[in-house]
């Protein structure tokens, strides 16, 4: 039938349509840029040409001769304000408008505003900086790059994971390899330009931007401006793909509201494709050193993973992948250490998967490497090192099944008519290679809170402050309460995207689906026992009944024995017209904090390795084909097929396309993704969509998605293990993997393109 | 040390090539004679005064005062407050901005509204009946879950139904060739190319 509803397996849901979909086709979603605002006036940013100096003049004259021109601002206008801070909701300290200082080129220098965008653009356009520049560092090797241990400079990276005595069992080992490896910068990308919107009714400050962080913004928003957080809301219905770019608000937000509180009228500041990729966030380049000993029989004894990050001289942004790839074997012994190398750059940020897209894909290229040298299969390799408890803490998995996704994965693909031998595969002109990957990402749940009203005729309202980035957390929230209630999907509404509602953590990390659902989930009950005592009550319809025996089905409350009451008849008994639940749902773990600091915008994560009992996961294998033309290197990727185990899934629908896209972001990091930076200048070049490439329609053919069943019941009520992220960790180095084994070339630094296979 | 920030070396954007070509004009002339420098700043200031444009937008007439140098993306979304029809790029790089005009699929950011003076412009707002039914192109996009963030969609049914319309979804190999010009970042590709097979068979004859 239809590949894109796939049908349910054991503990999965159904593959509902999404319940937005209908805006979605026919334009009547609303993206922050398109909320109707009266009287608005149009923002435009002018930004710094050079990445490192001082801004000694800014020549104003001419861009105040624009006709329309309103407003420029600039350095001095934001004295009156905090600067922005970095972590949890902040993308950097950097406050560009409240200190001359240039930290990285594309630094934003002025706003114009004025009445029509084409004004605003031509003013922006020309103010004329004077700057004192000095020579900028623009990455690895440049001089003047300074490094430094990554461990403790950063919350988000405490220490350098280890186990056993690493060297000596390396130096015992029989067989040995060691190799580098290394990802380019990245810019996310998402096709909805960055944009805000701001507008003040008396003290209340309105802002329409897309964000995965509703109410984390509207904290840090009020801690800039110097406002109470309860005069701020943040509205983001609808978010034209995020990624990551959305999750940490930018000095734009702040500056755009003070526009429109020095103009007395809403202001939209659009960026242009270009300026994203200095004012956003971005992966930062990443570089790698993997170590691994093996005894003859492809046991492994010594695992060593050292990373080396660029990050911003302002902010020592890590992403650390070592704690998971530290973890991902039964490595017998661990040595990991990650390196932070400050550059004259703008912050990075998180991109879908951040450590595990760069890290992952070193470790599975080695491990495809360590493979071959071993003359051993690439799929029995990992199976003989598949762990029963994790090397670094001894912790169980609260489950793992990447044996099963392998073998399903490679059933399907029909891995077992590859011939081994690299060259082995042609068709005609084009060389034919096989490789495999293992994917993994960290299962993780946050504090949420969410209110569920279920009225007499039967319609729900879910509310909560979480974000449709387009995974359909929408849906699968629906979904939740539709079955919990028992009432048909198309009767249940839920509000999403604006800081008013109920708190949700930011929606990152893979952590939505689990969060949400599980705070929606708890409100849902609390309707059913409510129900359910009105229903059991002695003289009631299902009198004698025991509440916990009570299903909710097609408008019923059903008894074990069969016996039933319709709902609507329940509220008429109990003679109210509607119920209201508001739920928090923290996971296990929590601190007795955890709650309030939801609401002040800093949820706690929990899960992945941070806690006690297990260490938890979600786990896929993929499996991919290349093709590489004989003469001109051409590469194509002509069938990827990928399994997965991820707990219960909510939507066969929903999860199969994530899966989907996160496989085909995996292709274009291995082929295509690739930010340029001028090493001269520290600047980047491809700014814009003709230049930085991502996957178009016809460098994707087949593509198959299995959803592997797998009950968990440890990682959260809901027992969703979160998908988002975990399809496109691996997929380049199983490219890597068959490009090897077409051509014999190992390629290690991304991306795999034509020139690589020229040598 | 003096820098225009806006134009670094890679940095020319659409409109910055405009006024610069304006000013590169303005500047010649002034070794001619000042005479011919005041008729170039002339042509550079009306370039931004309002002029009439009338446009026929999913069979509605539009009577519009615009900048000369308004996109017909821009038009559509600030002037007409059709929101459907999205900006990604501003750049024709994309595809999100797609429209049809007279039927054929146009990158609405690279048209400017003026040059599209009594053209019939279609916008995904126009595609479905008076009566809600979707048409086939959009229905299809939802059955296939055809779309994740939804961002790219507009541009991509409009695209979809022109290359339909132009004989270019006649194989699967066709509809990625042709349908290449619409980037979707969620990647819902394969999706997209079965929708587009659903509602090619569906309209087929129509």
């Amino acid at each position: 039938m239809d590949a894109a509803a796939p049908k349910p397996g054991e503990n999965q849901g159904e593959p509902l349509p999404r319940i937005d979909a209908r805006l979605k086709v026919t334009g009547q979603a609303h993206y922050p840029a398109d909320l109707p605002t009266a009287n608005i006036a149009y923002g435009a940013l002018s930004t710094s040409s050079i990445a490192r100096g001082r801004v000694t003049k800014l020549r104003l004259d001419d861009a105040r001769a624009v006709p329309g021109l309103l407003d420029i601002v600039t350095y001095g206008d934001m004295d009156k304000v905090e600067k922005p801070k970095f972590g949890n909701s902040g993308a950097t300290s950097i406050g560009p408008l409240h200190d001359r200082t240039i930290f990285h080129d594309g630094q934003i220098i002025a706003l114009a505003v004025a009445e029509t965008f084409e004004a605003a653009e031509e003013a922006a356009q020309l103010i004329r900086a004077e700057y004192e520049e000095e020579k900028p560092t623009a990455s690895f090797d440049s001089p003047g790059a300074k490094t430094v241990d990554a461990a403790g400079k950063n919350p988000m990276h405490k220490e350098d994971v280890k186990a056993g005595n690493f060297d000596a069992a390396y130096a015992a080992a029989p067989v040995r390899i060691d190799a580098r490896y290394s990802t380019p910068t990245q810019h996310h990308n998402p096709i909805e330009l960055f944009s805000t919107t701001a507008f003040w009714q008396g003290d209340q400050l309105i802002v329409h931007e897309p964000t995965q962080n509703v109410t984390g913004w509207k904290v840090e928003l009020a801690r800039q401006l110097k406002i109470d957080p309860a005069n701020v809301r943040i509205l983001s219905p609808f978010i034209g793909g995020a990624f990551g770019s959305k999750g940490p608000m930018t000095p734009r937000t702040a500056i755009v509201a003070v526009a429109a509180k020095r103009l007395g009228r809403p202001v939209r500041c659009v960026t242009s494709r270009m300026q994203a990729f200095g004012t956003q966030t971005y992966r930062a380049e990443t570089r790698h050193r993997i170590r691994i000993g093996a005894g003859r029989d492809g046991r492994i004894t010594a695992f060593a993973h050292e990373g080396w990050e660029v990050t911003s001289r302002a902010d020592a942004y890590v992403v650390a992948g070592t704690s998971a790839t530290g973890r991902m074997y039964d490595y017998g012994s661990v040595l990991t250490h990650v390196s932070l190398v400050e550059a004259d750059r703008n912050t990075p940020g998180y991109m879908r998967s951040p450590p595990e897209t760069p890290y992952v894909y070193a470790l599975e290229n080695a491990m495809d490497e360590m493979a071959v040298t071993l003359g051993m299969d690439p799929v029995e390799f990992r199976r003989i090192n598949e762990p029963k408890v994790e090397p670094i803490g001894k912790k169980p998995f609260s489950s793992r099944s990447l044996i099963q996704c392998y073998d399903q994965a490679a059933d399907a693909f029909g891995w077992a008519k590859r011939d081994p031998k690299v060259g082995a595969m042609r068709d005609g002109d084009w060389l034919v290679g096989m490789g495999c990957a293992t994917a993994i990402y960290p299962t993780a749940a946050a504090p949420c809170a969410a209110r569920v009203r279920l009225t007499s005729d039967g319609d729900v309202r879910v509310q909560c402050g979480s974000h449709e980035i387009g995974t359909g957390v929408r849906t699968v929230a629906g979904q939740m309460a539709s079955e919990r209630l028992g009432v048909p999907i198309d009767k249940v509404n839920v509000e999403m995207g604006d800081s008013s509602l109920p708190p949700a953590p930011v929606s990152g990390g893979s952590i939505s689906t689990a969060s949400v659902c599980s705070a929606v989930l708890k409100a849902c009950d609390a309707i059913r026992t409510k129900l359910s005592v009105g229903a059991t009550a002695e003289g009631r319809p299902l009198a004698g009944s025991h509440n916990e025996e009570l299903d909710f089905a097609d408008g019923k409350i059903v008894a074990k024995g069969g016996a039933s009451a319709k709902i609507e008849d329940v509220f008429k008994i109990m003679q109210v017209g509607a119920i209201d639940e508001y739920a928090e749902f923290a996971p296990k773990g929590a601190t007795p904090g955890a709650l309030k600091k939801l609401y002040a915008g800093q949820p706690e994560f929990h899960g992945g390795d941070h806690d006690e009992d297990s260490v938890k996961y979600a786990f896929g294998a993929e499996f991919v084909e290349v093709r590489i033309n004989r003469y001109t290197r051409e590469i194509r990727v002509p069938r990827i097929v990928g399994a997965f185990a991820a707990g219960r899934i909510m939507n066969t629908r929903t999860a199969r396309s994530q899966l989907m896209g996160g496989m085909i972001w995996g292709i274009g990091q291995a082929l295509q993704e690739a930010t340029e930076v001028d090493g001269r200048y520290a600047r980047y070049v491809n700014r814009d969509l003709q230049d930085y490439l991502v996957p178009v329609n016809a460098d994707i053919r087949d593509l198959q998605v299995i959803l592997v069943p797998e009950v968990d019941h440890a990682v959260n009520p809901a027992g969703v293990k979160g998908l988002g992220e975990l399809g496109n960790v691996g997929t380049a180095a199983a490219v890597a993997s068959a490009v090897y084994h077409a051509t014999g070339n190992r390629i290690r630094d991304l991306p795999i393109r034509i020139d690589q296979l020229i040598a | 040390m003096l820098k225009n920030p806006a134009s670094s070396a890679t940095g020319l954007s659409r409109r910055s090539f405009m006024t610069g070509t304006v000013s590169a004009a303005a500047a010649a002339p002034l070794l001619a004679s000042a005479a011919k420098a005041e008729e170039a700043a002339a042509v550079h200031s009306r370039l931004r005064e309002a002029v009439a444009v009338s446009l026929r937008i999913n069979g509605q007439p539009y009577a519009l005062s615009l900048d000369t140098r308004t996109s017909l993306l821009d038009a559509l979304r600030d002037h007409v407050g059709l929101t459907g029809t999205k900006k990604g790029c501003d750049h024709g790089q994309c595809g999100a901005c797609t429209v049809l005009v007279d039927g054929k699929r146009v990158l609405s950011c690279l048209s400017f509204a003026v040059m599209n003076q009594g053209s019939e412009v279609t916008t995904v707002e126009g595609l479905a009946s008076s009566d809600g039914k979707l048409h086939p192109m959009q229905q299809a996009f939802i059955d296939h879950d055809a779309f994740q963030c939804g961002y790219c969609t507009p541009g991509q049914i409009m695209s979809a139904i022109g290359c339909i319309n132009e004989g270019h979804a006649n194989s699967e190999d066709d509809i990625r060739e042709f349908m290449s010009g619409n980037i979707c970042r969620c990647a819902a590709y394969p999706n997209i190319v079965a929708a587009i097979v659903q509602a090619r068979d569906q309209t087929r004859g129509t």
